[in-house]
């Protein structure tokens, strides 16, 4: 009965509680990592916030019309608190993969390693979808405005044709930054693009042959027929 | 002084070694005018001949890399003096014919003939257009003369104009200038101007020849910054203008960037001196002054108000950034009943154009996205003004420019309120020896 209660119960706590023993190390370490990951996160998020808000950096942004486009994408925090708060959460997630590779377990470790493998990709695929969206608000408004001025009557419709299409590029770029379904992204926008594009073709060929032709006439033959009712001199 | 010098090319450096000095310099910057160089260059030489034939006198061409010819001809154009009764030439005609260096436009053009001018220490200097058809001999007199004997250092034209030619500067470079600044230069982006050795140098010593003003914006900055460095400026009745005609429907969006992109950057540099200038001052005006006929201006204004219409539908989220609420409810309220029915009347003009000046300063948007998407704007105000004066007679045009010259000056508290406080600056450069304090009669 004894040996039993040493064999059954005894032992597999005795076991338990060296294995908790040789973990529990580990398990600290990783809560001291996280508490100071998460103080580090606060310091360095607080600190910048401060010093961006000193030297001026959201004077700057509104100088250079960063804070119109993030207000026109519904973002409504200022840009030093914006970038605050990146690098809190920046380092909570570098201090959450260091405390889980503390536990120096098989398993958490190799995720652990291919999280903070991913992390490279994950940046470019964000840098890539905020580039196509300012990308995008810049061409549009260009494009409105260029269309406008020519007197194009939709106007309006081409600027959103080329944000969208801009906004669209640069998602199936992300996408296949991330590595996720890289094939079917690629082919699938190559064939929803080009057939944008033939669409358009043939809708402008049949639909306003006569419209190409003066385009083309006017552009080749003779620029300066292009408005023979109007001899105003603006300069 | 900058010793920063432009770059000329060896033939040109070797020419101006040549010539050693010179006491008038007319420049003519050019770029493809093989139709119309042979007429400006005889015009220019005639002039210089029949009134100044004592002085030692160059003729610039500075070109912009012209494929038809241009330069050659300039080279090769002979004048037959004798038929023109000028006997008594004493001084040849030196001709520096040049390419120019730099951003294509006619900034660096003149730029290379401001060069020149002060490499050969000229005293007064003129600068004509090569796409001149109507320039004559007495241009030359009455551009170079008022700086060779009235002590004056900056000449701005004086043209006869139909009623709808020159329509920014009707509507906007004149009155903006003239508010701003308080001197009443009616031609302030004319294209033909005389200017003093001192003027030229000063302008070579602004670091501005990598911007739009190297390009097209350069005729509103020389008047601008001569009257803001305190040169004496006056004015030469020149009479008609007519010139090489231009397609304005290709080039109004650019050319409107340009002015207006100009006007405002100007602005800036200059807060200090335009913020605290009231009212305005008459401008000498030289010459024999005459009524002429001018060629009549066909205006269609229906394609003006369908661009301005489309424009406030299309563009109403960037207009709304760019003027204040109060300026856009106004122009939403505005909505005319018929095609051609589009009235903006002068108060919400000036409204608008200074309003668009602190979105420009302030960067609400991109400066050229701004400046490109006043175009609607400008057409829908310009087709008000042509429905106002339908009918009237160039004086009684005139007169209506007048008055919108005036809300300018009267309005001008709405923009100096709603300007940013001028960061400290030095006060304006009192470049020239003197201050502007000429006024003669108001000929206008």
């Amino acid at each position: 009965m004894s040996d039993f209660i040493n064999q059954a119960l005894l032992g597999p706590l005795e076991l338990l509680g060296r294995q908790v023993l040789t973990v529990l190390p580990n398990v600290l370490a990783m809560g001291i990592i996280l508490l100071g990951g998460i103080f580090t996160a606060w310091a360095l998020g607080s600190f910048s916030e401060r010093l961006l808000r000193v030297i001026g950096f959201d004077h700057f942004c509104d100088r250079v019309g960063m804070n119109a486009a993030l207000l026109r994408g519904g973002v409504k925090t200022d840009p030093s608190r914006l970038v605050g708060r990146g690098i809190y959460w920046t380092v909570i997630v570098m201090a959450s993969i260091a405390a889980l590779g503390a536990l120096n377990l098989t398993p958490i470790n190799q995720f652990a390693q291919s999280l903070l493998a991913y992390v490279p990709h994950l940046v470019t695929a964000a840098v890539i979808l905020l580039a196509g969206y300012f990308l995008s608000n810049f061409v549009s408004q260009a494009v409105l405005i260029a269309a406008v001025n020519a007197g194009l009557p939709p106007a309006r419709l081409i600027a959103a044709c080329s944000r969208w299409g801009i906004q669209v590029l640069a998602a199936a770029m992300a996408l296949e930054q991330l590595g996720i379904a890289q094939h079917i992204v690629v082919v699938g926008f190559g064939i929803t693009w080009g057939g944008i594009v033939l669409a358009g073709a043939i809708a402008f060929g049949l639909g306003a042959s006569d419209l190409a032709k003066e385009l083309l006439e006017r552009r080749l033959i003779n620029r300066s027929k292009a408005n023979p009712e109007d001899d105003l001199h603006h300069w | 002084m900058s010793t920063n010098l432009t770059p000329l090319t060896p033939q040109t450096e070797a020419r101006i070694q040549d010539i050693g000095s010179a006491e008038v310099l007319v420049g003519i910057p050019s770029y493809n005018n093989a139709d119309t160089v042979a007429h400006v260059v005889r015009a220019v030489s005639v002039g210089l001949a029949k009134h100044f034939p004592g002085r030692r006198a160059v003729l610039v061409n500075s070109d912009g890399g012209s494929s038809d010819q241009t330069p050659a001809i300039v080279a090769r154009t002979a004048i037959d003096f004798e038929h023109l009764f000028i006997a008594d030439q004493q001084s040849i005609l030196h001709r520096i014919v040049t390419p120019y260096h730099g951003i294509p436009g006619k900034g660096s053009a003149f730029r290379t003939i401001f060069e020149i001018a002060r490499r050969l220490n000229a005293r007064a200097c003129a600068v004509v257009d090569a796409d001149l058809r109507s320039i004559s001999p007495e241009w030359i007199e009455l551009l170079l003369r008022p700086i060779l004997e009235e002590g004056y250092d900056y000449v701005a034209p004086y043209y006869l104009r139909h009623k709808y030619d020159g329509t920014i500067t009707n509507s906007l470079a004149y009155p903006l200038t003239r508010a701003l600044y308080g001197r009443r230069v009616r031609q302030p982006i004319g294209g033909e101007f005389g200017f003093s050795g001192a003027l030229a140098a000063h302008y070579l010593d602004q670091h501005v020849w990598e911007s739009e003003v190297a390009r097209f914006g350069i005729d509103i900055w020389m008047t601008t910054e001569a009257i803001a460095s305190g040169a004496r400026i006056c004015q030469s009745f020149l009479g008609a203008k007519i010139h090489n005609p231009k397609d304005p429907s290709a080039d109004l969006s650019a050319m409107l960037t340009q002015v207006m992109g100009a006007l405002f950057a100007l602005m800036e540099k200059h807060e200090v001196l335009w913020s605290r200038m009231e009212g305005s001052q008459p401008v000498p005006l030289f010459g024999f002054t005459y009524e002429v006929g001018v060629e009549p201006v066909h205006v269609n204004m229906e394609r003006m108000v369908l661009h301005y219409r489309q424009g406030l539908a299309d563009l109403e989220p960037i207009w709304r950034q760019i003027l204040a609420d109060d300026t856009f409810a106004q122009l939403r309220d505005l909505q005319g009943t018929s095609n051609t029915d589009c009235r903006i009347p002068d108060e919400l003009w000036v409204q608008v154009v200074y309003d668009a000046a602190i979105a420009h300063r302030n960067r609400i948007i991109r400066r050229d996205h701004l400046l490109k998407a006043l175009t609607p704007l400008y057409l829908g105000r310009t087709a008000s003004f042509v429905h106002a004066t339908q009918g009237l007679t160039s004086v009684e045009a005139e007169q209506k420019i007048e008055a919108l010259c005036h809300t300018f000056e009267r309005m001008k508290p709405y923009l100096v309120e709603r300007w940013q406080p001028p960061a400290p600056q030095p006060a304006a450069p009192a470049l020239l020896h003197h201050t502007s304090t000429d006024a003669g009669g108001d000929h206008e």
